[in-house]
């Protein structure tokens, strides 16, 4: 599980595991949870759909970047798909490099980036009705 | 006569929902840019929202509207993603 697009649940230890090796002092890992709140409203579940065959490549182009900016990192990265509960991991970025300041930099870096290019959306379930998450708005679901 | 060329649009999120189609299959003049095939689109799916605030991708990269398609093609019309903080 290097760059992925999965269904079921995402285990950050399994990534950690893929970046790991003997010249890794650090390993940052981001874990983004579904949240029971969104919006000031009370928020019940998400559902996520990707459009798996660009969005895994696009994952590996940000792999590819964090490696050339922070020579030595190791990226792992995974976004689930589907009926996500409150609590269960929706994404996980994972970078290991030789000291903690390339590490923590280059896997916030790459979050940032993921949210912005990786073609991946969100349907909030909430208190005021099913919306898709665009950015910064929320519009209203055809499918209440 | 122009040459007709063969594409495959594919629809994601809430404009899936506003097709009600995940792909359409069109025939294309042979030069068309991707706008034109979003503008094809809206005829067909009046639904659909203008193209500020759509982005395209053609074979899964990100491209600008003035990208010429091929037949072949895939092309993919992308509502903002997720964010979030």
């Amino acid at each position: 599980m290097l760059y992925d697009v999965v269904t079921g649940p995402i285990d950050p230890r399994e990534l950690e595991a893929v970046v790991s090796h003997p010249g890794a002092g650090a390993i940052c890992t981001f874990t983004g949870i579904v949240r029971d709140n969104s919006r000031g409203q009370t928020v019940t579940h998400l559902d996520y759909e990707a459009y798996a065959e660009m969005a895994v490549p696009q994952m590996r182009k940000i792999g590819a970047e964090i490696k050339e900016r922070w020579p030595g990192a190791r990226v792992a990265m995974a976004h689930r798909t589907g009926h996500l509960e409150i609590g269960e991991a929706s994404v996980v970025v994972c970078v290991s490099a030789p000291h903690r300041h390339e590490a923590i930099s280059a896997c916030q870096w790459g979050i940032d980036r993921l949210k912005e290019s990786v073609p991946i959306w969100k349907k909030e379930h909430a208190a005021d009705g099913t919306h898709w998450i665009e950015g910064d708005a929320a519009k209203p679901s055809a499918k209440q | 006569m122009a040459v007709a060329i063969a594409i495959r649009v594919r629809f994601f999120a809430r404009l899936r929902e506003l097709t009600g189609s995940e792909t359409a299959d069109m025939k294309a003049s042979a030069g068309a840019r991707v706008a034109s095939v979003y503008a094809a689109m809206r005829a067909y799916y009046p639904a659909l929202p203008p193209q500020e605030g759509v982005r395209a991708a053609l074979n899964h990269e990100f491209v600008d509207w003035d990208a010429v398609v091929s037949d072949g093609d895939e092309v993919a019309f992308i509502p903002p993603v997720s964010g979030g903080v």
